[in-house]
Formats: structure tokens, sequence, C-alpha cells
């Protein structure tokens, strides 16, 4: 499980260090883009694992992100993972619609994080 | 801890960042500008102060912004109308956050009910739109979800809430899960196989893949799905939420029912195909009192075997085992072993690859072009680059002529080194470098409130946001500008009755800009009020025996007197720009950071307030004069031209002074020997005129010995190692190690004043 790439795309710096932290300890190395475009960017240039995103971002959000993500036709199985604050249903019900794989709730307790991840991960 | 210190000074950080955008979009927002990408940013910027704030446990801060965000949400969508009302409690609830952000920051309390008010007028807005779209005035359903902060302990492995076994237990915990993924399940990228994994987590599994539906291989479409998965799960103490939780990302995208073996009818899911189901494998309670770790490794055992054992069974699903299952119990280990050591050292080698800085993935990610640094290691080059800059102009001062004929490579090499020096020197400064902005921004909000409490309507003009400035320079620029839009706003525009009787349109202008001029910067601020006050400023002076009696000094004296120490006209007019201190002290300020303030008025039409400040605090471009023995310096910037004393068309004057005419205008001139009381023996004839321009383009002529030359200092500040002195600015340390004073062209000139004053 060690040796995986996690790319974390997030506006906020402190979600992106502590994602960092968390995520690097578990054995992962870790890519960050902050808004969807650069997380785009990112994909198009490294392989990765797993995606974590947030939705709420400038220039790209989340939504649009995996939306894209999902259209480039490479990355049809790749796990993407959306950060949420909201605990309503609608934010999940959108980016699942859009395609993502599962979700976390911010803030995350490191550990579920960790095993959120091995739901969607080989 | 100072991992989790790190990420909350990080937060810190960019709360700060966050609250300026905020009032730079309600700037806007209140001009009218309320177009969705405005808002838009607004709700991210409260929405990641509370991301940040959940994560930390700052539980006040997280209850008002989740309370704000709300309302923000609502806003976006239209639920609820940005009007004005709700322009202005946002603004309120900006300076709550800012407050809850501070009282965070330094771990204060504030008290509990603390922006309580304005949170009950947000789920009052709310509540309103509720109200007309249905009459029973019931709160909307999603304003009523309770965000609840989880506290990260980074470091510490946390206890593991969510697998923790309920207060009630499972009589058997025999679990039947059916589970039928339909397309969408693979289209999201999720995996089968990866939940089977995880359920096998929670307990003892035996999996049968129900495979009779794949067809023929001329019937099989790629994407089809063929395969249904049956998984008997002895797991005692695990509740039907922990399984499904398992299957929390695939709801929706799959049939799946779980059904508990021998437990009550009514506690059973209802199966969408109720078929026999297949006997459950017998509980081996043993397991039940290994420790953790082992049962993985037992689970797996398991499960291989029961793998072996469905093949032959081949009962009335047509069981097989699925051909990757040792695939699957491979996959199985090191997810059970991960579960059972989840938390590897920070220093263990496998964490080595991933440690690696943030901006290095970043710099791989390519999509990041800056990265964040200590401003002390910023500093510190600059600091080094400075004295770089001392020892280059050092090796040239060593240079004379026969060097220079005999050593032609090592002049050339020093030329270079110059070259260079200097370009080093700009690009390190530039790195210090920001733009104005992030003080301009905060005026919009000042001149609002302002007009709120005068009763004036005033509108801000900015210009320029973009020049840029040394960072501390910026730093120290917030309370002088403050100060002096306050001065303009209460003393200089008028009231809407008053411009209107003097044919002005009622709306007051105060300007504000930023333009670089030559190594300064120069910020203006006008406004066309009713100007300064002269009489009055000039009898206040005499009584504050400011200015004696039988004085009487040119308008542009008494416009400067609002910055003489203890001149404060303030307390006359109002409490605004009071406060108890005066303009002077923001003289003192621009001058702590090496700038100048200039002041010009036109009766009836306006002020204009000039601070001229130097474009970085460290290094200065100088000309090193000579008086008596001593090395002085003259900032280049304020150096017009140059004349030699026989040449120079010096006139006496009744009162016995010396003044210089240039160009039709006659200049004061002081000898700077006898300024500073050096006796100087130089030839009168050969001396040197430099003549300099003060503030607001008044000129004043400095005689010297003699001219050495052009260079660079490192200022160093007299008032830090010695003590002010007057017509000095500073002190450096030439490359031969000597020290030369910095002549401070605008206060020798306040001299002349002060001595004509008086």
């Amino acid at each position: 499980m060690t040796g995986l790439r996690v790319l974390t795309v997030d506006d906020s710096r402190t979600i992106l260090a502590m994602l960092h932290h968390t995520l690097s300890n578990a054995g992962f190395e870790v890519l960050q883009a902050e808004d969807g475009k650069q997380g785009l960017e990112v994909l198009e240039s490294q392989d990765v694992d797993v995606v974590i995103t947030d939705i709420n971002m400038p220039v790209m959000d989340g939504i649009e992100f995996i939306r894209n993500v999902r259209a480039s036709g490479q990355h049809q199985s790749l796990p993407i993972l959306i950060l949420t604050t909201e605990t309503s249903q609608d934010k999940r019900d959108q980016g699942k619609a859009a395609g993502g794989t599962g979700w976390i709730v911010k803030p995350f307790d490191p550990e579920k994080l960790i095993s959120v991840i091995h739901r969607v991960v080989h | 801890m100072s991992e989790l210190d790190d990420f909350k000074a990080t937060y810190f950080d960019e709360c700060t960042e966050l609250l300026t955008e905020l009032e730079e979009q309600f700037a806007a927002i209140e001009a009218g500008e309320r177009d969705a990408d405005r808002l838009n940013a607004v709700f991210r910027a409260i929405h990641s102060i509370k991301g940040g704030a959940g994560a930390f446990g700052f539980t006040g801060l997280v209850g008002f912004a989740h309370a704000y965000e709300t309302l923000l949400d609502h806003v976006r969508d239209g639920r609820v109308e940005m009007s004005d009302d709700v322009v202005a409690l946002s603004i309120r609830a900006n300076d709550i956050v800012a407050d809850h952000v501070n009282a965070a920051r330094s771990g204060e309390a504030l008290p509990a009910d603390y922006g309580a008010h304005e949170k009950s007028r947000f789920d009052a807005l709310c509540r309103g739109e509720a109200v007309d779209a249905d009459a029973d005035g019931e709160p909307v359903e999603e304003f009523d979800i309770e965000f609840t902060p989880v506290r990260v302990d980074i470091g510490a492995v946390p206890a593991d809430d969510a697998f923790e076994a309920p207060p009630f237990s499972a009589p058997a915990g025999h679990w039947e899960i059916r589970f039928a993924p339909h397309q969408a399940l693979y289209a999201r990228a999720n995996d089968p196989l990866l939940l089977l994994r995880e359920l096998a987590a929670l307990g003892e599994v035996s999996v049968r893949a129900v495979v009779r539906d794949i067809p023929v291989l001329a019937d099989f479409e790629p994407f089809g799905v063929y395969c249904t998965w049956e998984i008997s799960l002895v797991a005692p103490g695990i509740t039907q939420g922990q399984i499904r939780e398992v299957f929390e990302f695939v709801e929706g995208d799959c049939d799946i029912s779980i059904v508990e073996l021998g437990a009550d009818a009514s506690a059973a899911q209802p199966a969408p195909a109720a078929e026999a189901l297949p006997e459950p494998l017998p509980a081996e309670p043993d397991f039940l009192s290994l420790a953790e770790d082992e049962i993985g490794a037992i689970g797996v055992s398991a499960l291989a075997g029961s793998a072996g054992e469905a093949g032959p069974e081949g009962d009335a699903f047509a069981d097989s085992p699925v051909p990757s299952f040792a695939e699957l119990a491979e996959a199985i280990k090191p997810a059970v072993a991960a579960e059972a050591a989840p938390a590897p050292q920070p220093m263990a080698p496998a964490a080595a690859p991933a440690s690696a800085p943030p901006d290095d993935g970043e710099r791989r990610g390519g999509g990041v072009q800056s990265i964040r640094v200590d401003l002390d290691k910023v500093d510190r080059v600059v600091n080094m680059v400075g004295e770089l800059v001392i020892t280059q102009s050092m090796l040239t001062q060593q240079m004379d002529e026969t060097l220079r004929a005999r050593y032609t490579e090592l002049v050339r090499g020093l030329e270079v080194l110059a070259q260079t020096t200097r370009g080093l020197q700009d690009s390190v400064m530039a790195i210090r470098a920001q733009p104005v902005k992030s003080v301009f921004s905060r005026m919009p909000r000042l001149v609002r409130e302002l007009a709120v409490k005068t009763g004036k309507k005033i509108r801000l003009e900015t210009i320029g946001e973009n020049t840029e400035i040394d960072k501390t320079v910026i730093e120290q620029l917030s309370d002088p500008l403050t100060h002096m839009i306050r001065n303009s706003a209460d003393h200089g525009i008028e009231t809407p009755e008053r411009r209107l009787a003097a044919g002005k349109s009622e709306t007051g202008t105060i300007r504000l800009s930023a333009e670089q001029a030559g190594g300064n910067i120069l910020i203006v601020i006008e406004d066309d009020g009713a100007g300064i006050n002269r009489e009055k400023v000039l009898q206040l002076a005499r009584n504050k025996a400011l200015v004696a009696a039988d004085v009487q000094p040119t308008d542009e004296q008494i416009d400067q007197l609002i910055f003489a120490p203890g001149f404060s006209t303030a307390e006359a007019v109002s409490d605004i720009s009071g406060r108890g201190v005066g303009m002077d002290v923001v003289l003192s300020n621009i001058k702590k950071i090496g700038g100048s303030v200039h002041v010009r008025s036109w009766p009836g039409r306006g002020t204009r307030m000039t601070l001229r400040l130097p474009l970085t605090l460290a290094v200065l471009d100088v000309m090193l004069v000579r008086v008596s023995e001593s090395p002085y310096v003259v900032p280049l910037s304020s150096i017009v031209e140059t004349i030699q004393c026989s040449r120079a068309p010096f006139e006496r004057v009744p009162s016995g002074g010396k003044v210089l005419q240039v160009r039709g205008e006659y200049v004061p001139v002081i000898d700077l020997a006898q300024r500073f009381g050096m006796p100087t023996q130089a030839d009168p004839e050969s001396r040197m005129v430099v003549l300099c321009e003060a503030e607001g383009g008044s000129k004043v002529a400095l005689i010297v010995d003699d001219i050495i030359g052009q260079q660079q200092v490192v200022i160093k500040s007299l008032e830090e190692n010695f003590e002010q002195v007057e017509g000095i600015a500073g002190g450096t340390i030439l490359g031969d190690g000597n020290v030369a004073l910095i002549v401070d062209v605008q206060g020798l000139k306040s001299t002349i004043h002060h001595k004509n004053a008086a």
C-alpha cells in the first residue's frame, strides 16, 4: 500500500499541508495542486493512483475537475475522492454524478482518511 | 506537536490573506458589483477559514463561520437577496470572523455568545426565504445541519471511533451480504475487490462469486456487468451501520442486501432477490480471543481455505471460486497489516520518499509557480547582499590609477562583479517587494466608516495598486496612510450641504495613488475638499508657540505646520482624526522608514499629501562627498546637479546669508562645514555646490569640500546605534571601513525655516 501516488487538490494551503503530512506518514507520495485546472495539468504529466479533491475552488471547481478527468478518457478507473465539509447530501451527489468515487468529510480524521483511501485504491 | 504548530501557522497566514481578500471583495460588492464570481470568492474564503478551523478544533470560529457560510450559500443561489442590509451584516460578520481568528491565534477566549446576535440574524434571513416558500415558517432543513468539528491529533494514533463497538452487542454476528454492482459503480472507479477487502477487515469473510450470468464469449460486452457476490461475514460486535459504511460510496450504484442471520425478522433487510441463502460458515470462536494483528493473518488463510471449499461444493448458485482468489487473498494481506499497524513513524524509511517538502511535489506537478519562504531567510540574503555590496565597493575603491593600468584583467573582473552585485541586489529586493494593494485594500472600508461617522459623502479612488514596495515599508505604511485618510475625510472633505453651496458635487473624492519615481515610491493622497484652513492653522501654531508671533510664514510653511510635533487641530474638530495623536506621528513614522511627507493645499479646492518612500530600506544610491576630513553621503535621488563654487552664481542677501541663483530661482545655501561645526582648510574656490531638491520641489544648495564619487551604501540607523541627530538621516560603513553620515536634505532645509521663523 505504500509508494502509491496521491494527487491532492485544494485551494487551502492548510488542508494541503495536513493532507501531505497524513499521507506521507502513511507512505504515500503526495502531489499537490491548488485548483482543478492545476490538477488536470498534473494528471497530464504524471501517473497518480488516487486523487483527493476539494469542491469549492477558484478557477475550476472540484465538480468540473472530476468531470474533466472522466471525460479525458485516460482516467476511467482513477479513484477520485471528494473532500467536503458539507454534510449535506447534494454536494456528494453532484460529485458522484460527475464521476467521483467516494468522499472524505473535512475535517478528516487521519486514520479514517487512510482507511477510505484503502477502500478505493489497490 | 510542532508539526501541528506549523499547520496552525500556515492556517493563520492563510486566514490573513483570505480576510484581506474578503475586504477587497466587499469593497466591490458595496460598490454594486454583486456578480456570481465575487459571491463565490467570498463563499470560498469563509469556507476555507471554516475548514481549517475545524481541523484545529476552533469550535467558536467553526460555528460562526458555518452559519455565515450558510447565509452566503443562500445568497449565492438566490434564495436570499444580497440587499444592502445583507452586505452590511456580512461586513460585520467578516469582522467577527477576523476576531475569532485573532482570538484563536493568540489563544484568548472570546465570550461564548460572541457573534450570537449576527448568527441569529443569519438564521432569520435564511428562514425568511423559507417562510416565503412554504407558509409554515419551518426552518429550512439544510440549515439545521450540525457541523461537528473533529480535533486532529497529529502524531498520536487517533481513537478509532468509527470502528468502536456499539453499546449493545449483536447476538451472533453472522451476516449474509449480497452485492450486485451496476455499471455506474465501475464508471466511478470503485472496485468490488477493494470493498470485499474492507469487509474482510471487519471480520471473517467467505466470498462467493456468482458467475452464472457471465455469457459466452461471443455475447460478452466489454463494459457489461455480469458478476455479483455473496459474502458471509462473521464479525461479532459489528453493526449493520459499519457494514453499510463499507458500501457507503457505492450506494445507488449497486443492489445490496445485508441480513443478519438468527436476528429478528424485523431487523433484517429485505433482500431484493429472496432466494434460499447458503449456510453460513460455522463461527470459529477461537478467533475472537486472538490479538488484533493475528486476526489478519488467520483471516486470510481462512479465506483462502473457504475459497478452496467453495469450488467443489457447487450448490444451487453454481458457485465457483473467483479465478483471482489468490490475488484477493494477497490483496487483503497488506490491507489487514495496514489496519493493524496504521501509523508508520515519520522517520521510517518507507516514508522517506514521500516526506519531501511539499514544493517538491508542486514543482513536479508543474502547476505552481511560487514557493513560500520564511521572511527571515529572505532578510538574511538581503543583509548578506548588503555586505557584498560594501565589499565590492571597497574593492573598487582600492583600485588606484597605477593598479588599474597594471591589472587590466582584475579591473575587468571587478567591473563584472559590480554589475553582478547590482543585479543580485535588484533581484533580492524584488523578492521582498509587494504590491501596495495589500494596504490600499483596507482603505475603502475606512472611508466608508468615516463617511457614515461624519455624515459626509465620500468616494475613494485608488490608482497604481500594483506598484511594488519593500515588504517592511508596506507594513509600516498602513498606520500613516490610515491617519492621513482620516485627516482628509475629517478635515478635507466638506459636508454635502457645504459642498453644494460651494458649487461642488455633493460627493467628495479622495484619491489614493502610488507610483514609482526613480528610486522612490510616491504615494499621493489627494482630496477635493476645502483645503487647509491656513488662518486657523497659523493661529493654533502661534497659540502653541510653534511659530513666533512676529513671524509670517509662507503658505507652504503653514501647510507643513500640520506635521509639526504637538500640533493637532484634530481634537478641536472631532474625535475621528484626533485620538490624541496628530499628523506629527505620521511624519515620524514615515521618517522611520526613510521617507518624507509633503503637503500642499489649495484653499477651496483641496489638499494633496505626498509620501516619498524609498524603494528599499537596505541600500541607497549616494554621492560620497568630503566635508573637512570626514566623508558624508548625500542620497543620489535628491541631487539635481553639482557646480564648482568658483562658477556658482551666489548672491548675498541683506541678512548676511548667501543664496544661489539657479535659472531665476533663489536657493538657500548651507555650508555643511559650518553647519556641522567642522573647520575646513579647503580653498573656497575649489569647493563644490551640491544642489539638492527637497520635498515639494523646493531646493537647497549644500557646499562641500569635495565630491568623491557615486556608490551604494547600506543604511544603518543612527537612532538605534547612537541617537537622533538633526540634519543627519543615518549612517553607513564605507568600503574602507570608515563611517560616513547620510545627510538629511529635507531636515537641513527645515532647519533654515526654523531659523528664519525663530
